[in-house]
């Protein structure tokens, strides 16, 4: 099945959330009515409306070049416009623009040093994020960015209980948004996925805004989703959906969800869908599982292949092959590429993903006795995963280890049946062949 | 770049996904914008202004001498225009009205609003679903009710409380004429008598923004072009309202001592189901002209019994420097003592309490009657009934403030201000006083601003605006709040106009 090319290269089919949903009047103020705004104050950005936002605080600067504080509420909204639309072109602009506001007011600007550890954060430098939220809570102990950043980058370093620390600390001083999706997550990585549930509803509960609505409601499907409950992952999506139509996080989680409980057609609809506007490589590699699934291996290999120019292009230009690339290669690509990427990442940040990515990596490279370590480092916070016990359950069955290997095999299906059209087929095939589920 | 593009196009010409990459795609596909399934990067901006007061009024009502009305505002800037939108207040909040009547700093009346959300009909995520004549009708489909409390404190502590109303009506969001053909018919609904202290009244929900100012004032700050000042920016906004006139009986220690202190604050439920306090007012401008940037938050969060940590900010004020850099007027010597009394205990003789703790609060003394011909400078210009006394809607506050700043309580006559001297509706007659909400068919259309600028070098990215009014569309008006500006702010009214002729 061939599309037809999309037809315009237009820069709104970069737009992933932030639909301008009515009452989401950002930047309205002073900008719609002809006088020059006072910019946005930093705490009043909100997702919705964030061009106009961005517009309206770019006439002001002009205006207003020395005005610090806009330069940094500016800096912050591009990052959010890069988070909400993939469009990276806006790092660089927000990096002048907390520069800018730095170099205004080098002293006590915790807005920019907490827009620079968000940055940070985005660019997955995540020691320099905490560098910079740390920075930025010492000026303002009550900055509502630096408290969520610093939460963010303690997670992607795999510090779990001082991230858990830091989201129950943000929670009491600044409890919003921001805080509590970040709070949700620490809890589901701490093996606690009723106590994450709680507080995404509880952040559901309070938000207002479509962007925000739709990120939250997509955090509650794909927490649904690991728990393999998934009617209440399509409710979700479908709210997220309904807040902002056509958000590709919502649609890519309803399309592993129709994948994982046999509505294949329309799940690989939704796939379709995400991949023609975002081909990242964990995206390809849903379609191309579930083209597999389908039976279609070279409409699968059409879309891995797509993975492998993506690690190719990576590296000609220098940049490190990142996690989702590396998994994708391990299954679908080139193993050996994919134990370096692991690796390099491994060194930089030790985390349950990265653990469970090297783990694999060096299974796939015949190297089962260092990836069973990889993989039960990766079990030890408690983050229930069925990709990760379905690795380790395969890692114990080339070691010979037949009981553990049933043991995480049935754990991985009874999880999350569905996790991966292709894994839970090789899932089950391996416990077959190892006696069946004792 | 030229082998990055190379290899790009090699790549959109190669065997592809599912068809053809979009620009989209090619950006996403740009090496070094790594995306990892594991980092979920969730919002971190928050913009939700229904948590924040943005202005605290009260004054013995002009009407009914014998009691004292309050008005706390939230979420301002609610723009009417490009709607139909719809405001609405947290309902995981509690808004609060301290009332401190001996001086000392800490509340004894505290009166609480929460509110809940209905929807008469799931199926539909309208506003409304036609014409509305009355809060009752079926067609007015999303509605907020509110409770409202009164709690009696001692050090700190509640030792009574009392329900003063259950499920009181908000009146809606002024949608426009279709929808709503008599909006003050609504009004009128939501303002209710309340059996407190044996004859109060409430009301709560939209209401065109009292305040008034130029906010190009703190353009200023920048050394900006003030020639064009003299707009009230805030024209034609909305903002969410909690009014209430009591018995003055009720709120006053006793007889000889009238003053009472009043200041909000809002407390958000915690995701462990605590409340963390996130915002207080009590006097305008306090947290833009006086507390510097970096301690808003800080402020926000505190007590008024702990104001002795932000007592240098009010003694060496950063403001007069800034005027006298630009303007070369001379800043007043230092410490300011008529600012502390301004800001932090009242002024003797006038509003101050005896044995008073400095401490930011709204102070009023409710035994200086009303004026039928309040003065827009209250009492820099002789008229005690007005700001600082308390602050009544039509009090010029933001020129007051400057005036003050400059010196004006020490004898140091000047004439600052932002030359917007009032407020674009007027204010009614009775309780709750406030001006109806401006709706959509009032607003002028509004031409976006083009996102096209020497700042981004580029058109940003454009988003889909679509004006259904859906339930997720109850999205705050984001695009700055009143008060914005680190330090605050000065304008001096060109000197080549003509000057308002005032006694002093």
């Amino acid at each position: 099945m061939v599309f037809a090319l999309a037809a315009g290269l237009t820069a709104t089919s970069v737009v992933i959330g932030a639909s301008d949903g009515s009452g989401g009047s950002g930047g309205g103020q002073g900008a719609a009515r002809g006088v020059r705004p006072a910019a946005a104050r930093y705490e009043q950005l909100s997702g919705d409306g964030l061009a106009r936002q961005i517009g309206a605080m770019q006439t002001h600067l002009r205006g207003e070049p020395k005005d610090a504080e806009s330069w940094a509420g500016l800096g912050s909204a591009y990052v959010e416009q890069a988070r909400t639309s993939g469009d990276p072109t806006r790092y660089p602009q927000a990096e002048k623009a907390f520069a800018r506001s730095l170099s205004l007011q080098p002293r006590d600007n915790d807005v920019a040093l907490a827009g620079r550890a968000s940055l940070a954060a985005a660019r997955h430098d995540f020691r320099g994020a905490l560098r910079d939220a740390d920075q930025a809570l010492k000026v303002n102990s009550y900055s509502q960015g630096a408290l969520a950043v610093r939460v963010d980058a303690l997670v992607e370093l795999g510090r779990y209980q001082d991230a858990y620390k830091a989201a129950e600390k943000a929670d009491s001083l600044r409890p919003g948004i921001p805080v509590f999706t970040r709070l949700g997550y620490v809890l589901e990585l701490r093996g606690d996925p009723a106590g994450a549930r709680r507080v995404l509803l509880r952040a559901q509960d309070s938000a207002t805004s479509p962007s925000d609505i739709a990120y939250v409601s997509t955090a509650l499907g794909q927490l649904a989703w690991n728990q393999g409950e998934y009617d209440t992952a399509r409710r979700a999506y479908s709210t997220a959906l309904r807040a902002v139509p056509g958000y590709l996080p919502a649609l890519e989680g309803r399309g592993r969800t129709s994948v994982a409980d046999g509505r294949q057609k329309a799940g690989i609809r939704d796939l379709e869908a995400v991949v023609r506007r975002y081909p990242l490589p964990a995206e390809l590699a849903a379609l191309g599982e579930a083209y597999e699934a389908r039976g279609d291996r070279s409409l699968a290999r059409r879309q891995y292949s797509v993975v492998g120019t993506w690690i190719t292009l990576a590296r000609a230009n220098g940049v490190a092959t990142d996690l989702d690339s590396a998994l994708v290669a391990a299954d679908h690509g080139e193993v050996r590429e994919a134990l370096k990427a692991a690796r390099a990442e491994w060194d930089r940040r030790r985390t349950v993903h990265t653990a469970d990515a090297l783990a694999w990596a060096l299974h796939r490279n015949g190297e089962d006795e260092k990836a069973l370590e990889y993989a039960e480092r990766a079990a030890g916070p408690g983050y229930r995963n069925a990709a990760f016990r379905y690795h380790r359950g395969v890692i114990e069955k080339s070691l010979g280890d037949d009981k553990s290997a049933r043991r995480h095999l049935k754990a991985a299906l009874d999880l999350n049946p569905g996790f991966s059209p292709t894994g839970a087929r090789a899932a089950k095939a391996a416990l077959k062949a190892l006696g069946g589920a004792r | 770049m030229t082998a990055i593009t190379k290899s790009l196009a090699a790549l959109v010409s190669c065997a592809l996904a599912a068809g053809g990459l979009t620009a989209a795609g090619v950006a996403v596909l740009q090496p070094g914008t790594a995306q990892a399934s594991s980092h979920r990067e969730a919002p971190l901006i928050s913009g939700q202004p229904q948590y924040d007061a943005t202005d605290v009024y009260a004054f013995v009502s002009p009407d009914k001498p014998d009691t004292t009305t309050m008005v706390v505002n939230v979420l301002p800037f609610q723009d009417p225009a490009g709607g139909p939108n719809f405001y609405k207040f947290a309902h995981d909040a509690r808004y609060d009205l301290h009332v401190d009547n001996n001086g000392d700093g800490q509340g004894d009346l505290l009166f609480r609003w929460t509110f809940k959300d209905h929807l008469k009909n799931g199926d539909t995520f309208l506003y409304n679903t036609g014409p509305v004549n009355s809060l009752e009708d079926a067609t007015l489909n999303f509605t907020q009710t509110y409770d409202l409390e009164v709690i009696k404190l001692k050090h700190q502590k509640a030792v009574a409380r009392a329900k003063l109303g259950s499920d009181l009506p908000v009146a809606p969001s002024n949608v426009g004429k279709a929808s709503m053909p008599d909006y003050q018919k609504l009004r009128d609904q939501a303002v209710r008598k309340i059996g407190y202290s044996g004859g109060s009244t409430a009301f709560a929900g939209q209401s065109d923004d009292p305040f008034f100012l130029d906010l190009r004032v703190f353009d200023l700050l920048y050394g900006g072009d003030m020639s064009e000042v003299g707009n009230d920016t805030l024209k034609g906004y909305n903002v969410q309202s909690m009014s209430l006139q009591v018995p003055t009986s009720a709120l006053t220690e006793s007889k000889d001592q009238p003053v009472i202190g009043v200041w909000a604050t809002t407390h958000r439920q915690t995701a462990d189901g605590d409340w963390t306090q996130v915002s207080r007012l009590g006097s305008p401008l306090v947290n833009e002209v006086v507390i510097p940037r970096k301690d808003k938050d800080k402020f926000n969060a505190s007590a008024p019994w702990d104001d002795g940590q932000f007592l240098k900010f009010v003694q060496e004020p950063e403001l007069p420097k800034l005027v006298e850099q630009i303007y070369k007027i001379k800043a007043p010597d230092t410490p300011r003592d008529d600012l502390v009394q301004a800001f932090l205990t009242g002024v003797p003789k006038l509003n101050q309490p005896p044995n008073v703790r400095p401490a930011e609060e709204l102070r009023l003394n409710t035994s200086i009657p009303p004026t039928g011909s309040p003065k827009r400078l209250g009492v820099l210009d002789g008229d005690n009934a007005g700001f600082p006394n308390g602050r009544r809607l039509s009090d010029d506050v933001l020129d007051i403030a400057l005036q003050a700043m400059e010196g004006e309580l020490l004898g140091k006559k000047n004439d600052l201000g932002d030359a917007v001297d009032e407020n674009d509706q007027k204010f009614g007659g009775s309780f709750p006083y406030l001006a109806l909400p401006s709706s959509g068919s009032d607003a002028k259309a509004v031409s976006k601003s083009a996102g096209q600028s020497l700042l981004n070098g580029g058109s940003g990215i454009g988003s889909s605006s679509d004006d259904n009014m859906v339930l997720a569309g109850s999205a705050a008006a984001g695009g700055g709040a009143v008060l914005l500006l680190g330090l605050g702010f000065l304008w001096m009214r060109s000197r080549r106009r003509a000057p308002r002729m005032r006694r002093h």
